[in-house]
């Protein structure tokens, strides 16, 4: 049996029994919803043309939710069995039930709509149409064609095949169901010589991400890609350090994708501002009065939640509590517009701050086993009028830096540092030599103030990342960022 | 008794798998199973409450010379589990030959048995929300309540079985005056009012420190003084990839001068990998067992990395039968010299760092991580605390954070348990002590 069929062998065994079973409890508490996830994960590691790993998930499992006062709670379980189920829903009702004696909000039904509807992703073919080996074949050639000689001690290619399933029903008369094929993939070569080794990717760590069906395998199209990394891995080694300096600088969309993550998207995260993460993934610089008034950037920057793109990671119909997934301006020329807050985090802050602060459909668990959070889904960035040679060509003294390769950022999401795998330097509105270990530094709000242009609608790239990490109990969670070429002024930069 | 419960039925369910092997076929089935209660805090009340029931099974199939891992979730009904697992090895067994062989493949064997059940005692999940609330409604707390029993196990087609039941509690919180915190961590065996009580009100005197007027610090290089909270966000990150030998192999080596001997660390610096701890199994995922206690960094000289089986077959090593993932289990740093009430006067003038936020790697070649400074932290004079700092950035490299410029670690360590919660609960443990150190670099 092929690794997809079993998939959906275990999704048609599930379906009937779970809506026979939410019919059992459906009135037994004020709000009751059942999501059951099914999700099939075939994950493939191919190292200098050897396997390195095979692995395949079968995952499936059933979250509850109760509202009780006001209060909701969550029990989940992998016992998809009348008994399993019977002994999750009591448990979610009886504990539900005491902590809404302490609970920090009491809600109403507004935070859970009713939905109805069915989300399939876009794809020419189903991912269950390519064999676990013919993925193997596919990532072995490619990275064979990354060890372009000796030097590269390590050629990595890999590829997380993603065949993901939600189906919601609630007490409120919802019932909807969300199917997503995704693939996530990355290409790299590790060079070494002496003392000297280097990275270059394909656009970083697993940031090839879409949904997609299997007509992503296209050999034609990756092996170029592939040999043009290899090379550019063996010309780092001898490469000039990134110079300590303060000059313009150009992101790539393949490092603006981690721009934008860590310092758009986290700080605008309206459970961070009402202070859920605080002792985890942290606060946010961002006050509730901001909304509406802060310049968070210059004049041309304007950043969209979007969960209408095809192909890009984070698209879905309704987050997972039913709210509808609509397009919405985050940022407008610069100015803060729109927290990422789901209905529960727009219903606290009208009760805490006095006002309601405007948000999106973005409730989202990591799987059946978590409760949803507020998250990222794509956080894309608009394009400019520029070509990029036109961008390079207005740079007196600057540098270009592809691919992130390190990340930190504080808790409040104001100092970040990040890292690049390979960088050029500007001089005069010319190229002229390829750096190492380019590094930039800078504080969120002054640096987006900087941005100074942006390449055009032509020249977006469209990237995103499986980890983005928050939550107690922790969670990652599948997002998409797309971004043109951007231009920062003075920005500090450094080497290793 | 539960665990007698997962025990009949991983026995019943690999008995029947195991029978279904054909020809030179092995299975390692490896099972991670929790009942975990969750209590999200805000504001010192309930923001969320969640109970989760899991039962993980990895089932590794092994065919000339190939490997593929698979893992499903178990209903608990054996008759649909069986369906399931019997597909997913009937799967394996196609598609394995279409494949080229492993250069890591090691054939299974029995590495015995055992059984381990750790018992500990803490409140039901009914008290939880009314002993948090009463005890800290006079202030803003913020947190994570996470309890219950966790298992692993570990079971192959060879005749080996390892049990391991925990049932660990902790409650990980932070508390706020405005936009300043300090942060309290409370885990023991047994649970206990008074000192949980007194912990918390160790906590509350932190943060009345933090009405000081607030330091801003210019960046440049200070003499630090790094609790062992501090320190372990530090040794955390390490084990990532810093202590693997596969990482050090594929070009990823922090510690490649410390292995070549062309940098070393301070004399005073130990690193051991002991299971005497005795927070996590002794066996891996694979059921191996390793030594008691693997020095790992030896009076400043790196002795051995972690080295899996896998990964010692790959390069014609010696294996000390790290976790696959090559990732610390049960990691300690030895004491020093420094008597913590003495931390103050020895640091004189510098920064207090109660805890550090998000480090990363800058610079891997020169073991170079950046990151924050996160919670309580002080700007002390003449070992005096005069106030809280704002945050700082630091870019630092491990050769000085454990070389030249460490000036001492103190005697008294604390042991962390992994609180990671990333799709199931974590099993792991960490002992280390404060560290005083010159010339810390912060950039930011």
């Amino acid at each position: 049996m092929q690794t997809q069929s079993l998939s959906s062998a275990l999704r048609n065994q599930f379906e009937y029994f779970f809506e026979q079973q939410f019919n059992i409890y459906k009135n037994e508490a004020d709000f009751v919803a059942f999501k059951l996830i099914t999700e099939t994960t075939r994950d493939l590691t191919v190292r200098n043309g050897k396997p390195d790993q095979i692995y395949s998930s079968y995952d499936f499992g059933l979250l509850i939710e109760i509202m009780h006062n006001g209060h909701i709670g969550y029990s989940s379980t992998c016992e998809l069995t009348p008994e399993g189920i019977r002994d999750a829903f009591f448990k979610a009702k009886k504990i539900t039930t005491l902590s809404s004696a302490h609970a920090l909000t009491q809600f109403d039904f507004s935070v859970r709509p009713k939905a109805q509807g069915r989300y399939i992703s876009q794809r020419t073919k189903n991912l269950d149409s390519i064999t676990t080996a013919e993925i193997f074949d596919f990532l072995k050639k490619t990275s064979e064609k990354l060890k372009i000689n000796d030097q590269i001690v390590n050629a990595s290619s890999d590829a997380m095949i993603v065949d993901c399933n939600q189906k919601y029903l609630s007490s409120q008369g919802s019932h909807f169901e969300q199917d997503f094929n995704i693939i996530i993939s990355a290409f790299s070569a590790t060079a070494q010589d002496g003392s000297e080794t280097q990275t270059r990717s394909l656009h970083g760590g697993r940031a090839i991400c879409y949904q997609i069906g299997s007509e992503f395998f296209n050999l034609e199209k990756i092996l170029p890609q592939c040999e043009q990394t290899g090379l550019e891995a063996i010309e780092l080694l001898t490469a000039m350090n990134c110079p300590t300096d303060t000059v313009d600088l150009i992101l790539a969309p393949d490092q603006m994708l981690l721009q934008i993550h860590e310092s758009i998207g986290h700080p605008l995260e309206l459970d961070r501002i009402l202070g859920d993460e605080r002792n985890f993934a942290g606060w946010s610089f961002v006050q509730p009065n901001d909304f509406g008034q802060l310049q968070y950037g210059s004049k041309i920057m304007n950043v969209i939640f979007d969960p209408e793109q095809t192909h890009e990671m984070s698209s879905y119909l309704f987050d997972e509590v039913g709210n509808k997934a609509q397009k919405q301006y985050l940022i407008k020329e610069g100015i803060l517009q729109a927290g990422l807050g789901s209905l529960e985090s727009q219903y606290r802050s009208k009760k805490v701050f006095g006002h309601q602060i405007q948000g999106v459909a973005n409730s989202r668990a990591s799987s059946w086993n978590r409760p949803p959070i507020d998250r990222m889904a794509n956080i894309n960035l608009e394009g400019g009028q520029q070509t990029l040679d036109n961008m390079i060509a207005s740079v007196e003294n600057g540098a270009i830096m592809f691919a992130n390769r390190s990340w930190s950022i504080d808790d409040y999401r104001r100092k970040f540092q990040f890292g690049c795998e390979y960088g050029k330097l500007i001089k005069n509105g010319k190229i002229t030599h390829t750096i190492k270990n380019p590094n930039y530094h800078g504080v969120t709000v002054p640096f987006w103030n900087s941005l100074k242009s942006l390449s055009s609608t032509q020249t977006i790239e469209t990237y995103g990342s499986p980890y983005c990490g928050k939550g107690e109990p922790s969670q990652i969670i599948r997002v998409g960022h797309s971004s043109p070429y951007a231009l920062f002024n003075q920005v500090e930069i450094f080497g290793g | 008794m539960v665990q007698n419960k997962i025990q009949n039925y991983i026995h019943k369910l690999s008995e029947t798998l195991f029978n279904e092997l054909q020809g030179d076929e092995q299975l390692s089935l490896f099972l991670h199973s929790e009942e975990s209660s969750f209590y999200r805090f805000n504001r010192s009340l309930v923001r969320q409450n969640s109970h989760v029931q899991q039962h993980e099974l990895a089932i590794q199939f092994y065919k000339e010379e190939r490997i593929l891992k698979n893992c499903i979730n178990l209903t608990l009904n054996l008759e649909l589990d069986l369906k399931t697992a019997l597909d997913i090895m009937d799967n394996s067994r196609q598609q394995a030959l279409l494949m080229d062989k492993n250069p890591q493949f090691v054939k299974i064997k029995n590495n015995g048995h055992s059984s381990v059940i750790k018992k500990s005692t803490y409140p039901s999940d009914e008290q939880i929300p009314q002993i948090v609330h009463e005890l800290f409604s006079d202030t803003d707390l913020a947190g994570l309540w996470c309890s219950g029993p966790l298992r692993q196990v570990s079971i192959n087609s060879e005749g080996q079985f390892h049990f391991f039941e925990t049932d660990f509690f902790f409650f990980d919180y932070s508390l706020y005056n405005g936009p300043l915190a300090a942060k309290g961590y409370y885990s023991e065996n047994q649970f206990d009012l008074n000192t949980f009580n007194q912990q918390a009100q160790f906590t509350k005197n932190k943060l009345k420190l933090l009405s000081k007027p607030l330091q801003k610090i210019s960046k440049g290089q200070y003499k630090v003084y790094l609790e062992p909270m501090a320190m372990a966000e530090i040794l955390w990150s390490m084990g990532w990839s810093t202590l693997s030998q596969s990482q050090f192999n594929k070009g990823h080596a922090p510690l490649k001068k410390l292995k070549e001997k062309l940098s070393l660390f301070s004399s005073k610096v130990n690193f051991t990998e002991n299971f005497e701890l005795g927070m996590t199994p002794e066996f891996n995922s694979l059921g191996e067992l390793s030594l008691p206690h693997i020095k790992l960094i030896e009076n400043g000289h790196l002795n051995t990395l972690l080295i899996s089986t896998a990964t010692a077959q790959e390069y014609k090593l010696e294996t000390n039968f790290a976790d696959p993932k090559e990732s610390p289990r049960s990691l300690e740093l030895g004491a020093g010299q420094l008597q913590t009430d003495q931390v103050l006067q020895k640091l004189d003038t510098g920064l207090y760092l109660s805890n550090l936020h998000y480090i990363n790697y800058s610079d891997i070649q020169s073991a170079r991580i950046t990151g924050m400074t996160r919670f309580a932290s002080f700007w002390v004079e003449k070992g005096e605390i005069i106030g809280p700092i704002q945050d700082l950035r630091f870019d630092e490299s491990l050769y000085n954070i454990f070389g030249p410029n460490l000036i001492d670690l103190t005697t008294e360590r604390s042991t962390f348990v992994d609180i990671g919660t990333y799709q199931k609960r974590s099993l792991g443990v960490l002992k280390t002590p404060g560290a005083l150190i010159n010339n810390f670099n912060f950039t930011l």
